[in-house]
């Protein structure tokens, strides 16, 4: 790409017009203003496309296999584990690792902390993308995915915890992507939108701030429904749902460390001088936010084993795994963002991202199937439900890149706003 | 069923005598009184008719064991014994007449529900011959086993998926098991 | 009454969320939500005497016709099935039974012992209150049923069951969905029939009638066969209470049984985060609207003159 880029001046494309005057069309912005033979070269020039052509190669077809013959065909389709890493992972990881969106724009537009606008998009289009894969992931687990509609219109349980995060997902969905409308609206060219959700935008981030709190915290409390069956040291009936929303927090910022981190790396040329210089200093303030939201995690989850008293639990083998899980995934990582943001190590806040990231999925994992079911037996994943699993994971991760290439996240517009 | 209303006084042979428990006070029928096979076919369905050696089981079991207070002598349980020790010789000693055969159907739980009732927990005619019969059995080495007394019928290979119903591939383990 | 008040809690959570704000119905909620579902007073139930099951299998088959379930791949007359585990486990419900006779054998009793299992019909079900297509009903005569018509798959349910029961087609991949124990509702129970097992059971090992009565015969069985039982219906209390009972000559635990069950309906342990919607509802908006105006006011004075200064 890089090389490709700085072969043409014109290119990347950050405005309408070209730098003859006349507009840039659709089908050109599409194609980030190459012909389509540049196109493919540049496309078939890099690695990280072969390894995901390998994965498609293989994980299309499973895909379908599990569309035609159902769940049994993919997966060990498990009653005692009706929920394997589809959820597990796509699910109750996915969702924290999006909270960035909230958290920024909370950042941004109700607490006015205006320099962190360069990251603002890229946050909220982390949160977006997040979300919408975590819906593709359900998509992949439900039984009759055609249903999905079911619980907004057709047969409501309102007074399940599922409802509030059906619900809130999908209008947390809305609200994300009308948060993005402005970015899609200066690249399209059709301003009129952009100007009106400016207009209600902290209505919207407000509608962001509530949607969030439910459905993070409502993950944590699906697993108050088996309160016999996830390890006590996972659960607490008073505090999951603080758990799985305190955790998002940092979680949420962690992952936005990460993807600015991959766009610094590797789509420089994507990136405006603004981005690129701001994100590094802004790398140290999220940091800091991490750092601040995992001590009060770490204090809530000790609160939680104190509430309930299961400290005998953490001398068992289960207490150490526990311990483990803490410790690599939030006592560490805590402690190199202190460290990181006090020193102003961006690289070493970076590092802390990624575990802190790692540790949230490892985390919601151990809820969701390790310490589920943890004195009957451990299911372990079909390696076709991992494959899919990792497919999805690269689709998502196309979508995203196929994002950041054409609007305006990393860059400013320099057309028409 | 059975049917017998010839009374006399009891005059227990002497191997009845050593199985029993007390000897039974009052009048009671005599065991040489009832017939001596019975075939117990109600409720054959599933299993067919059950081919029972009345005389048989007089020899080795007290009236009382199968027909409680209802041929005269005091049940075998002391604690059915706290209301029936001395009870009549009834009129039928069926077990028909007490244990209905749709023990669970609601008409027969209605009856259930009269606060005077002291019989709450009267099986039912099924449950009732199994219990008795198969319970004893158990105690005492008799036949335990379903095809023991009796044989399944066509009704009971189709509701049981075995023998000609039997699932392609289990066809062979089947034969081992009664 | 207390029905009442659970529908109408229920329904007014569905217009608190699903409006997402609506503060004046919210007020209302307290005083009702503190009430548990007792159960329906004529809700029939089932004492299941493990004393007297002879592990025949009959109800297996029964409720295999009953139902129309699949063609099993054994017999019901070949009991080598009870030696079958799956990870270690016993046999349990799936797709193609909702109901299974386990073997446990007990050094201390020189016969073996066996369990019945199926749906235990609790008086306030968790797979129920889980689910957020409603797609569970619980009967008046007792019964929880299941609408396949509008269940999504999701299978929280399945999560949610204390007991392990509700199975899932999974081999299916346009016919899939929850398959589970009805208590022979649409067949036999709504006609005053006892359910097909029950009456397969030769050994009356499955007594049949009105929950509440049951359990007076339950205590009376206890009290009048001294050293026969345990002294514990299982299923009096267990998570709420459950149609299905059980009564056991030993340990509940050695059976297979699950004696740390809480003696509350799973719902209770789900209220604390239930509680806290409506809170978040109200008081987010305020006090996220109010930090912006005071995080902002230094800017430009007022929240609308600051939009322009967030272009991006």
């Amino acid at each position: 790409m890089k090389h490709i880029i700085s072969d043409v001046p014109a290119i990347p494309i950050v405005s309408h017009e070209k730098p003859d005057g006349s507009r840039w069309t659709i089908r050109e912005k599409l194609l980030l203003g190459l012909s389509p033979s540049e196109y493919r070269a540049q496309f078939i020039r890099n690695p990280v496309n072969w390894l995901l052509i390998c994965i498609f190669a293989v994980g299309i077809p499973i895909i379908i296999q599990r569309y035609l013959f159902g769940l049994a065909s993919v997966t060990h389709a498990s009653n005692d584990y009706p929920w394997g890493l589809f959820l597990g992972f796509g699910l109750f990881g996915m969702v924290p690792l999006s909270a960035s969106g909230f958290m920024l724009g909370t950042t941004v537009e109700v607490f006015g902390r205006k320099d962190f606008h360069p990251i603002e998009r890229l946050a909220l289009l982390n949160g977006l993308l997040g979300y919408f894969f975590a819906v593709v992931y359900l998509e992949v687990d439900l039984g009759m995915p055609w249903r999905l509609p079911y619980p907004m219109f057709v047969s409501l349980g309102p007074a399940a915890v599922l409802f509030l995060v059906a619900w809130h997902v999908a209008t947390y969905l809305s609200v994300q992507i009308a948060e993005l409308v402005p970015a899609f609206c200066e690249w399209y060219g059709w301003l009129k939108g952009k100007r009106f959700i400016r207009s209600i935008i902290l209505g919207l981030t407000i509608a962001g701030i509530i949607l969030s709190t439910l459905h993070q915290g409502a993950l944590g409390a699906l697993f108050t429904y088996a309160p016999g069956k996830v390890h006590p040291l996972w659960y607490s009936d008073a505090f999951q749902w603080i758990h799985f929303f305190c955790s998002s927090i940092f979680a949420g910022l962690s992952m936005l460390i990460v993807a600015s981190t991959l766009c610094k790396y590797f789509m420089r040329w994507r990136c405006d001088e603004r981005f690129l210089d701001s994100v590094d200093r802004l790398t140290l303030g999220l940091g800091k936010g991490c750092a601040y939201a995992m001590i009060t995690y770490l204090v809530i989850k000790i609160v939680a084993v104190a509430h309930d008293n299961e400290y005998a639990y953490l001398l068992t083998g289960w207490g150490q795994y526990y311990l483990l899980e803490l410790g690599i995934g939030v006592v560490l990582p805590m402690f190199l963002f202190a460290y990181g943001v006090k020193h102003a190590r961006v690289g070493l806040v970076r590092f802390a991202a990624v575990i802190s990231a790692l540790g949230i999925i490892w985390n919601r994992i151990n809820t969701a199937l390790i310490a589920f079911n943890w004195d009957l037996y451990q299911e372990i994943p079909h390696w076709k439900e991992v494959w899919i699993t990792i497919t999805i994971y690269s689709l998502y991760f196309i979508t995203y890149r196929f994002i950041l290439y054409r609007l305006p996240i990393l860059y400013e517009w320099k057309g028409a706003k | 069923m059975q049917r017998g209303n010839h009374v006399t006084q009891a005059a227990l042979t002497a191997a009845l005598a050593a199985l029993l428990f007390l000897p039974a006070p009052g009048r009671a029928m005599d065991a040489t009184d009832a017939p001596e096979s019975i075939e117990i076919d109600s409720m054959s369905e599933l299993y067919g008719p059950v081919s029972f050696d009345h005389l048989m089981h007089t020899e080795i079991a007290q009236c009382a064991q199968c027909h409680h207070h209802t041929t005269g002598t005091g049940p075998a349980s002391p604690f059915c014994g706290r209301c029936h020790d001395g009870a009549e010789e009834a009129e039928s000693v069926a077990c028909t007449d007490c244990h209905p055969v749709r023990r669970f159907y609601a008409d027969y739980l209605m009856t259930l529900e009269d606060p005077e009732l002291y019989h709450i927990d009267k099986p039912g005619l099924k449950g009732a011959y199994h219990l008795n019969c198969r319970g004893c059995h158990a105690k005492v080495g008799g036949p335990t086993g379903c095809q023991d007394c009796h044989l399944m019928t066509e009704a009971g290979e189709k509701r049981f998926d075995t023998g000609q119903f039997a699932p392609a591939a289990a066809g062979e383990r089947v034969r081992a098991h009664h | 009454m207390k029905v009442k008040a659970r529908i109408s809690r229920r329904s007014f959570l569905g217009s608190g969320l699903a409006g997402t704000v609506a503060a004046s119905v919210i007020g209302e909620r307290p005083a009702e939500a503190a009430q548990d579902f007792q159960g329906y007073p004529d809700a029939m139930g089932v004492i299941v005497d493990l004393t007297r099951c002879v592990g025949c299998r009959s109800c297996e088959a029964a409720c295999n016709k009953e139902q129309k379930l699949p063609q099993p791949a054994e017999p019901f007359n070949d009991y080598s099935v009870f030696d079958h585990t799956h990870h270690g486990q016993k046999r349990r419900t799936d797709e193609t039974r909702y109901t299974v006779v386990n073997k446990y054998e007990l050094p201390e009793i020189d016969h073996p012992l066996f369990r019945k299992i199926q749906c235990n019909h609790c008086n306030e079900p968790a797979c129920l209150t889980s689910c957020f297509v409603n797609a569970y009903t619980k009967t008046p005569e007792g019964a929880v049923i299941y609408n396949p018509k509008v269940c999504v798959g999701c299978r929280t349910c399945m999560v949610a069951c204390p007991f392990y029961i509700p199975a899932f087609r999974y081999s299916s991949a346009f016919h899939a969905r929850i398959m589970k124990c009805i208590f022979c509702y649409d067949t036999r129970l709504k006609y005053g029939k006892p359910p097909a097992c029950v009456e397969a059971c030769p050994q009356e090992a499955l007594t049949f009638g009105k929950r509440r009565e049951l359990l007076d015969l339950a205590h009376h069985r206890i009290r009048e066969n001294p050293g026969r039982y345990v002294d514990y219906v299982y299923g009096e209390h267990e998570v709420g209470g459950t149609s299905w009972m059980y009564l056991s000559g030993v340990d509940f635990d050695k059976v297979g049984m699950d004696m740390h069950l809480p003696k509350e309906p799973i719902l209770k342990f789900v209220k604390d985060f239930l509680a806290i919607v409506p809170m978040v509802l109200t008081i987010w908006p305020a006090l996220f609207a109010g930090i912006h105006l005071l995080a902002t006011r230094k800017d430009t004075g007022t929240a609308e003159g600051n939009d322009e200064n967030g272009e991006g």
